[in-house]
């Protein structure tokens, strides 16, 4: 089980890697590699061209803007966990990390890769669904911006254009009166989730929901953002929340439900709305206490 | 050192209309590609030592030729100068394959118009049955018949480290050296002399630490056997080492199938039963699978006293790895009888325990011939139940599950005993040699076949030979795995090693300690009827203030003028008992989410009696180790194909292994009042953990959704297999 | 394929060595500089054998390439034992509790554990079993692995 022969680049500055992304053939960005590396080694993808980022100043950085966290592309999954700056400014993120995986391969993976890697199953593309962050990605054409609700098209499938890589990904920073949940069914701990939800609510001085953002995971080829339910339990108090109803929004759009070894199409709409449920009354729970 | 590297075909059923290893040999560093045409004619003979020459041997090409059988069966190596450039040139030989229909399914196999060999009608590749005739009666009378049937998933050893092997051949002197992860140094020897005609005295075979075998590492494999042959081919040390999605592609795999039936009186006292059993062959079983697979039935009466029984067994060619041993080959007798036992005892309304009680073999009904003739002897079945018992707090987790049921909580307990034949006088396993040394310095050498695989073997050698010259294990070492310097022993298998280890040390030891006696006397000029050797030395017991050191004895034999003879012995151990037989409970307890499936198992309790306990470290770290791989089997482990046999769990992500947060602390209780007929009493615990275990999860989990009408019928209990059972409101 | 000069820390001794692009960080060391504790149980990331320090922190071997620790510091299970034989706490915890069997997994956990003790040196049982959950073993049930740690935790008196 050994990768493929390829050429291995380290630029220095993100101008020399988007130039090299744009000129090498069959080029891909390694970052921290461990989705990456595990497909190379099994011979699952083939690349002429790996170009590691790690080297490049620019993208190891994390920073608190004022309304939003910027995370650059080599920060790792570890960084930002054992944060409790960044942990209180976004604390949805923080609550998913221990999720992702286990801690060696956060020492290594990046929030930005696993983002750009695009698992559908994956709980950091929900968490940036859900707060509706935003990916920033440079080429030798220029820079641009890409909502989350745009960023995600298909299993390991980004609106990432050819030559185009991930500069930073930002996540909004959570107002005072806030809770979080991220709630999965894996078969065991650390695996990639049968379905997950993750749950952003902020509430009001009478502990009303004001604004909730909600995405779905492992449930289709992307993660799905949960109108639905945020519209469902906006201005709704924990107590009176319709906890049923809050499980039939979540799944109510899903109409390509994954159906494989580990959960049919059936079986993994009761759970997701069973863990859509437990989220929402998670986090409204912490929001109001 | 040259890498190998095996080309597999991605098909489980094809008939190879080419092979063209041009483009592979083009590419640089690689030294050669073999394939079938090229070495399978090279094979003298082709059998295994543990069930002999004379059973009917089964299709077991080196690589594959004509036809492949199952995704991942090896159709040519690949000898390069690294594992990269193989895995390199393997991708570039140009395999033509006509896709076949497979048989993948075990019933389907039986009506199947495709057969997997020809000449094997049916897919049968063994069966037996017992007559059923005397049953009859039994069950027309019966007050409760109850009838389950029961799938065990495929699921596999796992070694975490794979399979592997250098092989030297020197031309020279016609010698060949072999470094193997084996469970059978001396096997391994004597398989390879046999496969390739050469002496077997001209063959070493060095197994050190070997990483994990569980039965898997019992016998040589095709992979071994491509080795062996390829080593005359090519003029340097040649490795292979498997990967992992070899390992669980192609090493082996096990999958059964039981009906069971079951006569009870309306006491809830079993008349009578009966399993029909089918297991999954593959389409290269290692060795002939007759024997477990009649083990399967011939043990399912267990623990239990019923006297009318019978049984038929299958084992079924399929497009899919070879069945071969793993831990506890017939533990699914244990699994069809214990899941039984609790339908029944749902069906007549009888709680789980009390029915056992009713039904359970008690050490003083021994020694009690069980139903299919088999005798059973110094066991402790009904006690260890209700250690067991007694330990969890049945009555108080009964109480707590009602409480939690009106809480909509939803717990469980399971209950499985097994009886278990361990250290069989099978003829290739009824012997183990030992060499005891002292050396010149009074340190002191052990040497035996070994063939550890992680089950403290070498600790067990260094205590019982310590026990045995009463010395200090401090200056006790020893040497095992080397077929060059041990004498032969027939490995670790079958839960042996611990009493045939004590045999031959124990007879060892004893010549051993009349020459310490005889050489102290010459020394201290007194008869040796007077010595006494105790606490590391040798003395007159009238006199100790003279007592010499063991090393003033070995100092004495070895340089002494009358030093003939040093300071050593060499004995072998017969075992006379056919097996000596060991049991035990298990009980577990767990909480079902009947939301998401999930389960987390609260309490593990296992009562066992391997009689005394050589080192209680090493017991239960056996009975843990099993345990935990029977949790594996019962929630997580599958390895699992879609219908045209292409493997599902082909890596570490899909194959899912129990981690820490899987498994519980398991309690451990020991009998160790029912000494077997070998050695100190000492009987066989390697397998038993994994015997009990998938039973005791799958009837806690059944206990805890029994509200809901479900009776679970296939492993693993997936959280989306309970939801499936809850969905169906207990029709499945 | 590219091949590169690296230079790199092992165990505190600077190595360099010229590598294939391809050649994995587990392979550099098993084969090229023969530290053959670092094992290989499944080469993809998910059983932790192969379980290295790379910075101090815990990483697997088997998802880096060699190429991409040229300036760091690697520390192999041979860097965490010392060189006279004598065992570190945590592999004398291990021995002490049964914490292995056939011992290929071992190294993997070794390593791990002492990053967590590094991070955290008080885990509760929680905290144990999450963190090793990233390293499979086959042998012992994790039952004398849980025990060692336990028993690690500062404040627990470590028993002879």
């Amino acid at each position: 089980m050994k990768a493929a022969p390829f050429d291995y680049h380290r630029p220095e500055t993100i101008d020399d890697a988007a130039d090299m992304l744009g000129a090498l053939p069959d080029a891909r960005v390694l970052a921290g590699g461990q989705s990456l590396v595990p497909m190379l080694n099994l011979r699952l993808a083939y690349f002429d061209n790996l170009i590691d980022i790690r080297g490049i100043r620019e993208l190891s950085m994390a920073s608190t803007l004022s309304d939003t966290v910027r995370i650059g592309a080599s920060v790792t999954q570890a960084e930002v966990e054992l944060n409790s700056d960044l942990a209180r400014s976004v604390p949805l993120v923080a609550r998913a990390l221990p999720f992702v995986g286990h801690f060696p391969l956060r020492n290594r993976g990046t929030v930005c890769g696993s983002i750009a890697h695009a698992d559908p199953a994956a709980e950091l593309p929900a968490v940036l669904v859900a707060l509706g962050g935003t990916v920033e990605v440079t080429s030798t054409s220029g820079r641009r911006e890409i909502p989350a609700g745009e960023f995600f098209l298909g299993t390991w499938w980004t609106a990432l254009k050819e030559g185009e890589l991930v500069e930073a990904v930002r996540f909004p920073i959570a107002g005072d009166r806030s809770g979080c949940a991220v709630r999965e069914v894996a078969r065991r701990h650390g695996d990639f989730a049968i379905a997950g939800s993750a749950v952003h609510v902020e509430v009001d001085d009478a502990g009303c929901v004001a604004h909730s953002g909600i995405a779905m995971f492992g449930v289709a080829s992307t993660p799905v953002h949960a109108r639905e339910v945020e519209e469902l339990i906006r201005g709704a108090r924990l107590g009176d929340l319709d906890i049923e109803a809050v499980g039939a929004a979540a799944v109510a759009g899903l109409d390509d439900i994954p159906d494989d070894s580990n959960a049919s199409s059936l079986e993994r709409r009761t759970l997701a709305a069973v863990v859509a449920r437990r989220a929402v009354v998670d986090a409204l729970s912490e929001a109001t206490r | 050192m040259l890498h190998a590297c095996f080309v597999r075909s991605p098909l489980a059923r094809a008939r190879i209309a080419s092979v063209d290893v041009e483009k592979a040999c083009a590419v640089a560093g690689v030294r050669g590609v073999l394939t079938g045409a090229d070495i399978n004619g090279e094979v003298v003979d082709l059998w295994y030592s543990q069930v002999g020459p004379d059973v009917p041997r089964t299709p077991l090409p080196p690589l594959a030729e004509g036809e492949v059988r199952f995704a991942g069966d090896p159709v040519a190596l690949v000898v390069a100068d690294d594992r990269y450039v193989a895995e390199d040139a393997a991708e570039l030989v140009a395999v033509d394959y006509e896709p076949l229909d497979a048989v993948v399914d075990l019933h389907a196999a039986l009506d199947s118009d495709s057969l997997v060999h020809e000449g094997w009608a049916g897919n049968v590749c063994a069966e037996l049955a017992t007559p059923t005739d005397h049953l009859a009666e039994a069950f027309a009378n019966a007050a409760h018949v109850v009838e389950t049937e029961i799938h065990q998933q495929a699921y596999v050893a796992c070694p975490l480290e794979t399979r592997g092997l250098v092989v030297e051949w020197s031309p020279a002197d016609g010698s060949l050296s072999v470094w193997a992860s084996s469970q059978s140094p001396h096997d391994f020897r004597q398989f390879a002399s046999r496969l390739l005609g050469v002496a077997e005295h001209k063959i070493r075979v060095i197994c050190q630490d070997t990483g994990g075998g569980f039965g898997q590492k019992i016998n040589a494999h095709r992979e071994d056997i491509v080795l062996l042959l390829a080593a005359r081919h090519f003029p340097a040390p040649l490795k292979y080492i498997e990967d992992r999605r070899e390992n669980l592609m192609a090493s082996s795999s096990r999958r059964e199938s039981g009906r069971v039936r079951m006569a009870l009186n309306a006491e809830g006292v079993v008349q009578a039963a009966t399993i029909d059993h089918l297991s999954n062959a593959g389409a290269y079983p290692i060795p002939y699978p007759l024997i477990s697979s009649a083990a399967v039935g011939a043990i399912f009466p267990g623990p239990l006293k019923y006297q009318l029984g019978a049984f038929s067994t299958k084992c079924v060619f399929t497009n899919t790895p070879g069945l071969t041993a793993y831990r506890g080959p017939w533990e699914f007798e244990t699994l069809a009888r214990e899941v039984s036992l609790d339908a029944a005892a749902r069906q007549i309304g009888v709680d789980p325990a009390e029915l056992r009680r009713r039904n359970m073999l008690s050490r003083h009904d021994l020694p009690h011939t069980n139903a299919l003739g088999m005798t059973l002897t110094d066991m402790t079945p009904l006690e260890t139940l209700e250690l067991a018992l007694e330990a969890v707090e049945y009555e108080v987790f009964r109480q707590e599950q009602d409480e939690a049921r009106a809480q909509g909580r939803y717990l469980g307990i399971g209950i499985s005993s097994y009886v278990e034949p361990t250290t069989t006088n099978m003829p290739h396993h009824g012997s183990e040699g030992a060499t005891i040394r002292v050396e010149p310095s009074g340190t002191v050498n052990v040497y035996l076949a070994g063939g550890s695989a992680g089950n403290s073997l070498e600790t067990t050698a260094i205590q019982l030979t310590a026990d045995a010259l009463d010395v200090d294990v401090g200056v006790v070492n020893t040497v095992q795995g080397d077929t060059a310097l041990t004498p032969f022993g027939s490995g670790t298998a079958g839960s042996r090693s611990g009493s045939m280890v004590a045999g031959a040390i124990r007879e060892t030891a004893a010549i051993l300690r009349n020459r310490i006696a005889e050489v102290a006397a010459d020394a201290l000029g007194v008869r040796a009827e007077v010595i006494e050797v105790a606490g590391g030395s040798a003395f007159v017991e009238a006199n100790p203030i003279n007592a010499l050191t063991l090393a003033e004895v070995a100092h004495h034999a070895y340089f002494g003028k009358d030093a003939a003879g040093g300071l050593e012995a060499s004995a072998r151990y017969h075992t006379q008992a056919p097996n000596l037989w060991a049991n035990a409970s298990h009980i577990c307890t767990v909480e079902v989410d009947i939301e998401t499936g999930l389960v987390r198992i609260l309490r593990y309790v296992v009562a066992e009696d391997c009689g005394p306990m050589i080192n209680p470290n090493v017991v239960e770290g056996q009975i843990a180790g099993g345990v935990v791989q029977g949790i594996g089997g019962a929630l997580l482990e599958h390895f699992e194909w879609d219908v045209d046999g292409n493997p599902l769990a082909t890596t570490f992500v899909d194959y899912l292994l129990p981690s820490t947060t899987d498994v519980p602390i398991i309690e451990y209780l020991h009998m160790e009042g029912s000494p077997g007929p070998g050695p100190g009493g000492f009987k066989g615990v390697g397998e038993g953990g994994a015997i009990g275990a998938p039973a005791a999860v799958a009837n806690a989990v059944a206990d805890a959704l029994s509200p809901f009408g479900v009776e679970l019928r296939e492993l693993p209990l997936s959280p989306a297999t309970l939801l499936r059972h809850l969905a169906d409101g207990g029709a499945g | 394929m590219s091949e590169h000069e690296i230079s790199v820390v092992v165990n505190g001794a600077r190595r360099s060595v010229r590598v294939p692009s391809r050649l994995s960080l587990a392979d550099l060391l098993r084969d090229k500089l023969g530290l053959t504790g670092t094992h290989l149980g499944c080469e993809h990331g998910a059983c932790g054998a192969c379980s290295v320090l790379v910075n101090g922190e815990v990483v697997r071997a088997c998802l880096m390439f060699a190429v991409q620790v040229d300036g760091d510091e690697v520390t192999t299970i041979e860097g965490i034992g010392s060189e006279d034989g004598v065992l570190t706490p945590v592999q004398a915890a291990f021995r002490d509790c049964h914490g292995l069997q056939c011992g290929f997994c071992t190294p993997g956990f070794v390593v791990t554990v002492t990053a967590l003790l590094e991070r955290n040196p008080a885990p509760d049982d929680g905290e144990i079993r999450t963190a090793l959950s990233g390293n499979l073993c086959r042998c012992t049930g994790y039952q004398g692995i849980i025990e060692a740690v336990r028993s690690l935790r500062s404040g627990v008196e470590h028993a002879d």
